[in-house]
């Protein structure tokens, strides 16, 4: 520490940053006022000070997620996958309306995820960022709960996004949810895939496959604050 | 009821504004602390989904800069843990290494001093660039880092003679040594 005058090192920070009582701002400028050498180190430190704010006064922007590699490509697979969907869609509904009624998966979480009734008309955004499978179970129940506690005509809109661990929910070749998902979004549950989440996977040589009812071209904040614009309510699971 | 709705679409705009108002100065706050465009992206997309999450904890929106600020914090603490391979003084690389202007002057100042307070340990590099670049005060960065009021002062001040020493006592436009390599050519 610099104890050439009264003012210490920190008292002279202290002094740049506004932090000072005004007697000992005085004291400092009536030093500076006597002192050559105090008067050069305060202008230091306030270059200094200055110096790291223009350094960071413009930043470089991050690079935006490219697109993402979803089977298959070709036209005539679209169409075959699509009309398989169609079929499995019809009969895991079929299956999965009893799985969803009667809770079969983690019925202890029924009171988590019972949704407010009087708020039966909000809309809501889900957010997954847990590989977890009971949290994902979880939070695929939570979904099926607020589509069935809207009242009767209204059209409540529920989203799911996954990001972090919980892209795995949407990533075909991992995830275990298929049927649930297919059942849900034939119920007009919409997911989402984190673009962000995708593009650091891509970055580490993963190839990412989503399922086909994934959408993706969001980072997982912008669409949460998104609907949160609109008014929707925001869930963490 | 009326008013407990009416409340709850209050608070929620309200945190709209804290999302949409603070995310650039986050997201400049993370890249001075992490040199990494795409690291600091992902720290305040993790900050503030937590923030997100975490709203209700939220009782004073007259302390909520602070508080995202020191869930940003926390935030890098947990990636550092995470990530053994975190920059350090040892293998730093100058962001925007490509840019075509390194040899204007504006950019090789902007370049030496980003490198020297990269080249800051981390606990200092945060304690000076929430002083200097938000102006925050001593006692808000001692919540935002969850460190006493005495101990911002000494990170700041050691964090700064460093600085002053490597920046204003030695020559300042010096160019700046390129981090990779250049092949010698024949």
């Amino acid at each position: 520490m610099n104890k050439d005058h009264n003012v210490s090192e920190e008292q002279l920070n202290a002094f740049v940053d506004g932090e000072l009582e005004p007697e000992e701002t005085n004291t400092v400028f009536d030093e500076a006022e006597h002192s050559a050498e105090l008067d050069q180190r305060l202008c230091k430190q306030r270059k200094l000070k200055e110096l790291v704010k223009h350094a960071y006064r413009e930043v470089p922007e991050p690079r935006r997620p490219s697109s993402v590699h979803r089977l298959p490509k070709s036209m005539f697979g679209l169409a075959l996958v699509a009309s398989v969907l169609l079929v499995l869609g019809a009969i895991s509904g079929l299956l999965l309306h009893g799985y969803f009624e009667h809770g079969s998966i983690n019925g202890g979480y029924a009171a988590a995820v019972n949704p407010n009734p009087a708020a039966a008309t909000e809309n809501y955004i889900i957010h997954v960022s847990s590989g977890d499978p009971e949290r994902i179970g979880i939070a695929l129940k939570k979904a099926q709960a607020l589509l069935s506690s809207a009242e009767p005509g209204a059209r409540r809109k529920v989203e799911v996004v996954a990001n972090e661990q919980g892209l795995n929910l949407l990533r075909s070749d991992v995830t275990r949810f298929k049927d649930e998902i297919s059942y849900l979004a034939n119920e007009r549950v919409v997911f989402y895939a984190c673009s962000k989440t995708i593009q650091r996977l891509q970055e580490k040589g993963v190839e990412v496959k989503l399922v086909p009812e994934a959408i993706q071209g969001f980072t997982a904040l912008d669409r949460v604050v998104l609907r949160m614009h609109e008014g929707w309510q925001y869930i963490k699971i | 009821m009326a008013y407990k709705n009416l409340l709850k679409i209050s608070q929620r705009r309200a945190f709209r504004r804290l999302v949409a108002n603070n995310r650039m100065r986050l997201y400049r706050m993370a890249f001075a602390w992490t040199s990494d465009p795409q690291l600091a992206d992902d720290l305040v997309q993790q900050t503030l989904l937590k923030a997100l999450s975490k709203q209700k904890q939220l009782r004073d929106f007259g302390a909520a800069e602070g508080w995202l600020f020191r869930i940003m914090a926390n935030c890098l603490t947990d990636y550092r843990r995470a990530k053994r391979e975190f920059l350090s003084g040892d293998n730093l690389e100058l962001v925007d290494k490509e840019t075509p202007e390194n040899c204007a002057k504006e950019e090789q100042l902007v370049q030496k001093v980003r490198l020297a307070v990269q080249r800051l340990p981390i606990s200092h590099r945060q304690v000076v660039t929430l002083v200097d670049l938000e102006e925050f005060s001593y006692a808000s960065v001692a919540q935002i880092l969850d460190i006493p009021v005495g101990t911002v002062m000494s990170r700041l001040c050691r964090g700064r003679r460093a600085l002053r020493e490597e920046l204003l006592e030695a020559r300042l436009h010096e160019p700046v040594t390129p981090a990779v390599n250049i092949k010698r050519i024949k």
